[in-house]
């Protein structure tokens, strides 16, 4: 083989291509329990020998921890995972109280503790677990809304109403968000939920979980992107919900991709590493990786920072008219962090000609990203953008660009912050990973080191993860979240997200305001 | 070393501590640091210098074209070199006085800023409101106002100065210096009291002897027609679109050029060290006011110039430094110099992306000084040219398509000049060859009466001279040739007819190639017009053909100027072209013609046509109405040839088509602009002369073959393809290329070349660059250049790809790589390399033999001539082995 068998770049089956009812996902919600026999939960559950399968915690737990197959009388162990723990003592119909022999305790699982980070706690990581099985907002014992970081969208709040109007159903709240504002002759591109999936290269990632990502992207009408590492041909049936990347490597970018995409998104930096580019270590790049990349296997792939053709605003312009040439129908986004003067730079993104303006804060990224960078550089985004979204309200500009916020944002409640400090929608990544299985241990770098095997391109690691599967915790995933979205704004007595947008007067911040503090 | 320092410069260092001191007083209370409001990053810059004085009418020409640089909310002009008559004052008064222009950005602030700062400074010789147009709206694209401005022609009051000299301790200062110095700081002052203070009532545009600036919310141009300066005169221009990010801009106090003293700056580019750079000056009491780069720029400039006298090269010194390889082989003298200054100045560097253009007035000497400088990194696009002649023009500019413009307006008002220019070329930032700058000086003769007349020298940073060769002269075409006599005409007839009864492309080239050297410039052009005139019709193809060989191919020109003979073989070229007919018209043949007036005609190729010629003129550089847009949908529609010609910058040509283009040719005539062939996938495209910026990125598959130099980032994230150019490249050739891509550049590269690159193993279908290192003499012969890879950062961080180097003497050393390791050639690697050498002496008469295995007129092995440059790490291993 070739290291650079560009010139016959494996064709993908036929049936990616032309079956279109493999491309057809719906956004049914359907269970999608968790791979592994032992999932982690909150609270661990012991039966001791004292049981004698009479089956009453069956009959008693209504969350599924007691589980006995018909028609045999054998108990299994119990899914403690799915334990709401003391809460359920408050009940008083527990099934430590009900069980006649006293043989089950309920415990919190010393394990739970060790998970997790102060951004992604051990709760947050449960909680989207739980939505990405059952498609529904978590219980209430595990806190779905904020982690522990002592920062960012963690100390910010709501101050909700009292009560919602009485008038306002939640079937009537509207989700959608536009994405091309500026009246030319391109498309308007309509996401049906405030958020899409960041870019995530095939090299990076599993190319399950990608296809998943671009799955879901069609279902729920929203996008995946392809990140940098070029277009792999099996995301074509998804064209329509899939955006590519133009990064500073350039790796896999052709004018046939490029023509393909309804968004062009130019990575120009990314919030977890601003002033690096992007770096593909040599474990990763597989000769499948290295096919679509078209460079050597095996070895360390870096993307310069900047794009050595765009060192200026004019120079960002005549880029953008390049592609405009190429592809005269795409929306143009362009990709930025947060440095101190984002606002002039969003502006300027703006002249030039996107319709997106993707700001990528600090918070995110995946244990690829170095700390150093991850943890020292940019302005936070809550920051940015609300920065930003005032600068070009005083532009005069505002509403026509689209101003997608990113880095960090895990919950709907995080996404319901970034919009009403200005944002009009988010993007998210490390979610959608958590969703399948991520327990963000960060050795995301290695190509074989990923606990999850979502991380990967390992040619056997990949196959753990089955792409029905990973398919269906997304899709249940964004149905959850869409669900706790609509059910914030109606809390707040809004109608849609779009009246969200810039309402920061709703949010008040832990360490400066009070809650109910004089407006 | 220290004795000396004490004993002959400390005079000089007390002086400049004297006026450092003496400026004290100018330092803001409270924090003098204010972050600039507005990012700004690139610009259009352009300038240029004549022996002659002309009209701001030919500013506006480049201005324009490179209006997709800016974006109208800031731009300005400068013009050094002034005639008396068009400002209203004498000679003396001219030579004598500075010419104060106070910007009003509130009319009334007049009295108020001639109470404080002129009235008790200044004899005013004269004094006037800058004319202007009546009404602002009359000029196109102009929309905020710009502000009035007050012109006093002045120089210091006796005993203002005499105060000043004792009160800030200036007794070491010559007459001048203090002049300069007292004229600096009253104007330092007058900004602060009327503008920095918030007051925003007005502000100096310029102080400087002999030079003005204009400057406008709006396009550059916009100022030379708003303060009626078409016909005002000037040796030296420069000129600057602006590209202010914050959207309302309503005065133009941050617009290029700056002033220093007698020196106007535009910059190209921004800093990443303004902070850092603004707190150098801050320590020598200068605080900006405008909080632009910019400003910082040129109070460096002058503080290096004026308070350290630095002569020039130390000035540019201490902005680029000479770094890596350069430093090294700088002489030792130089070394132990620059070493000072580089320790001394670091902060004062600007971290780039920079390029700046300076319009000099060096009043002592009655000259006037064109500076273009880049930066070490060379991030910024940039262009010089020189034609030399009865009249002289030295130019540099971002593009060279503004350039062109620029001769092009010029030789429409005088005919010794010429369209093109007789040399253009790129400098090397922070180079031990020239600098990375280059200047020219139009300074008066001597010895001559009356009104002075000029001539211009062109130096590099070190002051070496760039001249051209003697003996060669223009042609002077806007007079008609002289019918020529039978003895010319008869025998040429006869071998046209005869080429074209066998249909001969290379016989007819021949014989236009023989007349350049038999015939005088009379006869050549009867020449060129012959061949036109006999295939227009009914041969238009061959005619082309040959015309565009004798456009392409180097041969000895004699004593005409090869950029004369080319003007006239393209005039021919031109002839063929426009005979041709249109899509509406009748007519048969296989050419058909579109024009911006003619676009929306587009239809597909019908009866046996084949080539769609597409006058660019008209068309914009880009979006729906960029001629490459015509041509993509042409290739839509059927047609598979196609020509563009008279492009003065608009991009995107050979790119757009989408993939699997095999078949499609598209030829590139005058100044294709940016990003051409970029993405291009199986199609061919040939340019006919210099090719720009940002060529062939993520090139995939297809031919490029370039007759001249291409610009920074040629086939950068490139897949593919096979490049041919004839001359060098820019900054940063194949950096990030990955797959196959092929490419023979026959001169050389400034700096990192194929950086990065990842093309696999070029001996298994991966990717590699030729470097043959050589360059055409006026005479058309090849000759080795002195180095054939001048730069550093060779083949740097690369993973795979290799590159091929002519490199008899062994002059690419092991410092100038980065990862990457000298081997010597294989069996192998020269079978790999020799086609593509075959086909670039079919293209471009660069022999295998007598060209490029010879050294010293003997013919070596090409063992003894190339070597290989490959990454280190694909050394012993083949990149695959552990999957295999």
């Amino acid at each position: 083989m070739s290291v650079t068998a560009s010139r016959n770049l494996s064709q993908p089956p036929k049936e990616f291509v032309e079956d279109p009812d493999f491309a057809r996902v719906n956004r049914t919600v359907r269970p999608a329990p968790p791979r592994y026999r032992n999932e982690l939960g909150k609270y661990s559950v012991h039966r001791s020998a004292k049981c004698e399968s009479c089956g009453q915690c069956v009959v008693t737990c209504e969350h599924g921890v007691h589980v006995r197959p018909r028609p045999y009388q054998l108990m299994t162990r119990p899914f403690d995972y799915r334990c709401i723990g003391p809460d359920c003592e408050a009940t008083g119909n527990a099934c430590t109280q009900k069980c006649p022999n006293g043989a089950l305790k309920v415990m919190e699982n010393p394990a739970f503790k060790t998970l997790g980070d102060f951004r992604w706690t051990a709760d947050l990581l449960a909680s989207t677990w739980h939505m990405a099985e059952t498609g529904h907002a978590p219980p209430a014992h595990l806190e779905s809304e904020v982690g522990n970081s002592g920062g960012g969208f963690d100390k910010l709040r709501f101050a909700f109403p009292a009560a919602p109007p009485k008038d306002l159903r939640k079937a009537d709240i509207r989700t959608e968000v536009v994405l091309n504002r500026r009246g030319d002759d391109r498309p308007k591109r309509k996401i049906d939920v405030p958020w899409y999936g960041g870019g995530m290269s095939f090299g990076s990632t599993n190319i399950r979980v990608l296809l998943s990502k671009a799955r879901v992207a069609r279902a729920w009408n929203s996008f995946t992107c392809t990140g940098e590492g070029g277009y792999p041909d099996r995301f074509i049936p998804y064209a329509d919900n899939v955006i590519t990347q133009m990064a500073t490597g350039l790796f896999g970018v052709r004018e046939e991709t490029l023509r393909r995409a309804p968004i062009v998104e130019y990575k120009y930096a990314q919030g977890a590493k601003p002033g690096l580019g992007g770096h593909l270590l040599g474990d990763k790049n597989t000769p499948a990786v290295a096919r679509l990349r078209e460079a050597v296997v095996g070895t360390s792939l870096f993307s310069p920072f900047p794009f050595h053709s765009v060192y200026s605003v004019e120079d960002h312009k005549k880029h953008l008219d390049w592609v405009s040439h190429i592809t005269p129908r795409s929306l143009l986004s362009a990709k930025v962090s947060t440095p101190v003067d984002v606002d002039m730079v969003a502006v300027g993104v703006y002249y030039a000609g996107a319709h997106i303006v993707h700001m990528d804060g600090s918070y995110g990224g995946t244990g690829a990203a170095p700390n150093i960078a991850k943890k020292n550089i940019a302005m936070p985004i809550e920051y940015a953008i609300n920065r930003v979204h005032q600068f070009l309200t005083d532009e005069g500009i505002r509403d026509n660009i689209t101003l997608i916020a990113s880095g960090g944002i895990r919950t709907p409640m995080d996404m319901a912050k970034a919009i009403a400090l200005g944002a009009d929608a988010v993007v998210v990544g490390t979610g959608e990973l958590v969703a399948v299985g991520c327990i963000r241990c960060g050795a995301c770098e290695s190509g074989r080191g990923c606990a999850r095997s979502i991380a990967t391109t390992d040619t056997e690691l990949y196959k753990i993860i089955e792409l029905e599967w990973c398919t269906q915790r997304l899709v249940n995933l964004y149905n959850a979240w869409r669900e706790m979205m609509v059910d914030i704004l109606h809390r707040l007595g809004l109608d849609s997200v779009a009246a969200l947008r810039g309402r920061t007067d709703l949010l008040y911040h832990l360490d400066y305001e009070r809650k109910g503090a004089a407006r | 070393m220290i004795d000396r320092f004490n004993t002959i410069e400390r005079g000089a260092l007390e002086r400049a501590e004297a006026i450092v001191r003496s400026r004290a007083a100018l330092r803001p209370r409270g924090n003098w640091f204010v972050p600039s409001p507005e990012a700004e990053g690139g610009c259009g810059v352009t300038g240029f210098a004549c022996t002659e004085a002309v009209g701001g009418r030919h500013i506006y020409e480049p201005s324009i074209q490179m209006r997709n640089r800016g974006n109208g909310k800031g731009g300005g002009i400068a013009a050094c070199g002034l005639i008396p008559a068009d400002l209203n004052v004498s000679r003396e008064v001219l030579e004598s006085h500075y010419i104060l222009q106070v910007a009003l950005l509130d009319p009334s602030a007049k009295g108020d800023i001639e109470q404080q700062f002129i009235t008790p400074s200044f004899d005013v010789a004269e004094a006037y409101m800058v004319p202007t147009l009546d009404d602002h709206r009359e000029v196109e694209l102009l929309e905020v106002k710009p502000p009035d401005v007050a012109r006093y022609f002045v120089r210091p009051k006796k005993a203002a100065l005499e105060r000043f000299r004792a009160e800030k301790g200036l007794e070491g200062l010559t007459a001048t210096e203090l002049e300069d110095e007292f004229v600096f700081q009253n104007s330092t002052r007058l900004n602060d009291v009327f503008y920095a203070s918030g007051e925003m009532r007005g502000f100096v545009m310029s102080h400087a002897k002999n030079l003005i600036i204009m400057k406008i919310v709006g396009y550059a141009e916009a100022a030379v027609q708003y303060y009626r300066m078409h016909d005002t005169r000037a040796h030296v221009w420069i000129a600057h679109q602006r590209y202010p990010t914050k959207g309302r801009v309503w005065h133009p106090g941050g617009a290029h050029p700056f002033i220093g003293l007698n020196e106007a700056l535009v910059h190209n580019g921004d800093f990443a060290n303004y902070h850092a750079t603004s707190e150098y000056l801050s320590i020598r009491n200068l605080f900006p006011k405008f909080m632009t780069d910019t400003e910082v720029s040129v109070l460096i400039f002058d503080l290096l110039n004026r308070v350290y006298k630095y002569p020039l090269e130390y000035i540019i010194e201490a902005l680029a430094p000479t770094t890596e390889g350069d430093f090294d082989r700088l002489p030792e003298e130089k070394q132990r110099v620059y070493r000072q200054i580089q320790a001394v100045h670091v902060h004062a560097s600007p971290d780039g992306p920079w390029f700046f253009i300076i319009a000099r007035s060096l009043a002592e000497q009655k000259a006037f000084q064109l500076v273009g400088i880049t930066d070490t990194a060379m991030l910024r696009p940039q262009v010089f040219a020189l034609q030399e002649g009865a009249v002289s023009v030295g130019l540099v500019c971002s593009e060279k398509q503004a350039i062109d413009a620029t001769l092009a307006s010029l030789a429409s008002e005088d005919s010794r000049i010429t369209p093109l220019a007789d040399r253009y070329w790129n400098a090397r930032g922070g180079s031990a060859t020239s600098g990375g700058s280059f200047m020219f000086t139009v300074s008066p003769k001597n010895g001559a009466a009356g009104d002075p007349t000029y001539r211009m020298v062109t130096t590099n940073k070190f002051g070496a001279a760039v001249t051209l060769p003697e003996g060669q002269l223009h042609c002077d075409l806007s007079k008609p040739y002289a019918v020529q006599g039978e003895a010319v005409t008869r025998a040429h007839k006869a071998a046209i007819a005869e080429a074209i009864e066998k249909n001969d492309v290379l016989d007819l080239y021949l014989i236009l190639r023989g007349g350049v050297s038999a015939l005088d410039y009379d006869g050549f052009r009867w020449l060129v017009d012959e061949v036109a005139a006999r295939t227009q019709t009914d041969r238009p193809g061959l005619g082309i053909e040959a015309l565009t060989l004798a456009l392409d191919l180097r041969y000895p020109t004699g004593d005409k100027k090869r950029s004369s003979v080319l003007t006239i073989v393209r005039a021919g070229l031109d002839r063929i072209f426009e005979k041709q007919p249109l899509l509406r018209d009748d007519g048969g043949g296989v050419y058909r013609r579109i024009t911006f007036e003619t676009r929306e005609l587009l239809r597909g190729p019908e009866n046996g046509e084949t080539t769609l010629l597409i006058d660019a003129r008209g068309f914009t550089p880009e979006g729906e109405t960029c001629d490459a847009r015509v041509a993509t949908r042409a290739w839509t529609l059927g047609w598979r040839r196609l020509i563009h010609y008279n492009s003065r910058g608009t991009r995107f040509h050979a790119a757009g088509f989408g993939p699997e283009t095999e078949g499609l040719r598209v030829d590139c005539y005058d100044n294709p602009g940016d990003y051409l062939g970029s993405g291009m996938d199986g199609l061919e495209v040939y340019v006919h002369g210099n090719a720009q910026d940002q060529l062939c990125q993520i090139a995939k598959e297809g031919k490029l073959v370039v007759y001249g130099d291409v610009g920074q980032t040629f086939l950068y994230g490139a897949k593919g393809g096979v490049h041919y150019i004839m001359g060098n490249a820019a900054g940063r050739p194949l950096i990030n290329a990955v797959g196959r891509p092929k490419a023979v550049i026959n001169g050389t590269a400034l700096d990192y070349l194929a950086e990065s690159f990842m093309a696999g193993d070029p001996l298994t279908d991966g990717g590699f660059v030729v470097v043959n290192g050589i360059e055409f003499d006026e005479q058309g012969e090849v000759n080795p250049l002195k180095h054939p890879y001048p730069g550093s950062n060779l083949l740097s961080l690369a993973s795979g790809g290799a590159v091929y180097i002519r490199d008899p003497e062994g002059a690419v050393v092991d410092e100038q790589l980065n990862g990457g390791v000298i081997t010597s050639l294989t069996e192998a690697d020269w079978r790999l390399i020799r086609p593509y050498l075959e086909e670039n002496e079919r293209l471009f008469d660069i022999r295998i033999k007598r060209d490029l295995l010879s050294v010293g007129g003997e013919e070596r092995s090409p063992f003894d001539v190339y070597r290989k440059v490959m990454p280190k790490s694909m050394l012993h291993t083949s990149p695959n082995e552990e999957y295999e």
